[in-house]
């Protein structure tokens, strides 16, 4: 037999669902974190220590060091990689941002034929893994001498972005309403006046979380630089961190170095992502529910 | 006057169609071509061989392997961050303090970069030292060796790659379970309905175009994965753990058979698109408006 519920109580479950929280829900919190937090706790752990020091690498280090973040810091290829990544980092979140909402809000609004094509085969080159033209790509750049050079990389980066942003932008351009459009044009205002005057400053809290995304990505992409970008000097960050472990595979084994390497190239993202949190995780949640 | 407008608007598009064209569209064309030579990549010497790549793609067990690779982590990463994100967004929906915290930390990993992760995480899968037999240790368990076999491998890096992203779907569910309207839940409660009825009646149907989302992005990802193996196995052990991605790089500049390798870049891409095209297709059949 059912049991017959107030309407009162049911209501008020309704409203605040969980409000009677068990300390279960604190001990799985508390595993949770942990469980996300260990690899940062290896990391540190490791750049604390003496190379010489073998004791577990579950236990805190039998004699703390700096050292290794002093060495780390006076390595002149990750000051090099800081600034290489920048360079790279900017130029990808300006080419996408720009040339994307602008090809967006000319997809969005000029309906037909041929922008519904162009919509379709944008989700086509959305599958194109990067890596099968790795080939193509790197064949065509050596012959026209785009090897070592971060422009090249930059373009080619956010060709590869190009359509994801294109595709992103347009759902959101569609939701703008076209009377404000058709006023400006009344007005007098041409295409690209509306693009900037009109529509632009309504796409600023999609563009930043859309910057972010394609900022992280691109400061972490791994696979195109490694191979575009083979001089030292033109290394980023995340690769010249890579050989630094590279190396501790190898003869030197210096791991703790790689560690330290490793802390710097990630405080300043891991930074960002704490101070940017609202526009990444509401940006996100937004963004989805669109 | 209204047909020169449109023409002006979908000209916005050409700087953006034209990047995709000169480093997406024209590469793959330039590795269709090339995947019909014999070539060591840098010579001038190249050899036509017609379809002979595509041919030796069914006879090379290294192939075959990575290519049952790249299926487990496309479909195994995809089933796992489902599971795992759907449990988390419906955990942290739920009312306690602390909950921001939790989203944040378990969103956290998706910032750093998959080779950076790989290097880390090798320190707590490793056999001699690793974080993960140092906890082992204290239960008074010997040392296991998890990287030990091909698939002891291909499921550590399944296993990473799902921890790492699983926050991205966490954060899909958690926008769709904020957008059912809570008038469903409340009927649904009045008429005496169970949580777990309302979770597998209202919610996980109403979900599905956040499922839609997850599941291709996930699959996508899967499918393309490279960074982690990088530095976790480097394909290891004995070329056992590699994925797709990271074998036409191998073949490229370790084994200098660039036709091959771009003949197996084709592959890829058709894979993605032969799984990829009518999942998508039978997840947006199953939306339900509302």
């Amino acid at each position: 037999m059912k049991t017959e519920k107030s309407d009162k109580v049911v209501m008020a479950q309704v409203h605040a669902p969980n409000k009677k929280v068990g300390w279960g829900v604190y001990v799985i919190s508390a595993f949770l974190i942990l469980l996300y937090l260990l690899p940062i706790y290896v990391m540190l752990n490791q750049s604390f220590r003496y190379i010489t020091d073998l004791t577990p690498r579950l236990y805190l280090p039998e004699k703390w060091t700096f050292d290794n973040y002093i060495q780390a810091f006076h390595d002149p290829n990750l000051l090099n990689g800081f600034k290489n990544s920048i360079v790279y980092v900017a130029e990808v979140c300006a080419l996408e941002v720009f040339l994307g909402g602008l090809a967006a809000y000319g997809l969005a609004r000029s309906g037909g034929k041929v922008s519904s094509a162009l919509r379709t085969f944008n989700i086509c080159v959305m599958m194109i893994p990067s890596l099968s033209l790795l080939v193509g790509t790197y064949s065509l750049m050596v012959k026209f001498h785009m090897i070592n050079k971060i422009w090249a990389l930059s373009l080619q980066t956010a060709a590869i972005g190009m359509a994801g942003t294109m595709f992103f932008y347009t759902s959101f351009i569609v939701s703008i309403p076209k009377d404000l459009d058709q006023a400006a044009a009344i007005d007098g205002a041409g295409i690209l006046r509306t693009f900037f005057q009109i529509i632009l400053p309504q796409l600023k809290p999609v563009t930043v979380t859309r910057l972010i995304m394609i900022a992280v990505g691109t400061w972490n992409n791994y696979a195109m630089p490694t191979y575009l970008l083979t001089n030292t000097n033109k290394a980023t960050v995340i690769l010249t961190v890579r050989k630094a472990f590279y190396t501790a595979y190898g003869s030197v084994q210096n791991v703790p170095l790689a560690c330290a390497e490793c802390a710097v190239a990630l405080a300043p993202v891991i930074l960002l992502y704490l101070l940017l949190q609202k526009y990444i995780i509401e940006g996100q949640l937004d963004s989805v529910s669109k | 006057m209204e047909k020169r407008r449109k023409w002006m608007l979908l000209s916005l598009c050409i700087p953006a169609f034209l990047l995709i064209f000169i480093f997406m569209i024209v590469p793959l064309g330039n590795a269709v071509k090339v995947s019909f030579f014999k070539w060591n990549g840098y010579s001038q010497k190249m050899r036509w061989v017609g379809l002979e790549n595509y041919g030796s793609i069914f006879t090379d067990k290294v192939f075959l392997r990575s290519t049952a690779n790249t299926f487990i982590y496309g479909f195994g990463s995809t089933l796992l961050q489902n599971i795992a994100g759907l449990s988390a967004a419906l955990f942290v929906n739920r009312q306690f303090k602390g909950r921001n915290l939790v989203r944040l930390i378990l969103y956290m990993p998706i910032m750093i970069s998959g080779v950076i992760m790989g290097a880390i995480q090798y320190y707590i899968f490793n056999y001699d030292n690793g974080v993960l037999n140092n906890l082992l240790n204290l239960f008074g368990i010997g040392n296991i060796y998890w990287m030990e076999s091909g698939i002891g491998s291909v499921l550590i890096i399944t296993l990473i790659n799902s921890w790492q992203a699983m926050g991205f779907c966490m954060l899909i569910y958690l926008a769709g379970l904020q957008n059912i309207p809570k008038m469903y839940e409340e009927a649904a409660l009045l008429d005496g309905t169970s949580r777990r009825q309302i979770f597998f009646k209202i919610d996980l149907p109403l979900l599905m175009p956040a499922i839609t989302t997850a599941v291709i992005t996930n699959l996508i990802g899967g499918f393309k994965l490279y960074d982690i193996i990088v530095t976790l196995t480097n394909g290891g052990p004995n070329r056992k753990s590699l994925s797709l991605s990271y074998y036409i790089s191998l073949l490229y500049f370790n084994d200098e058979k660039a036709g091959y390798s771009a003949a197996v870049g084709i592959a890829l891409f058709i894979i993605i698109f032969i799984v990829a095209v009518p999942i998508n297709q039978y997840l947006r059949s199953r939306e339900v408006e509302y």
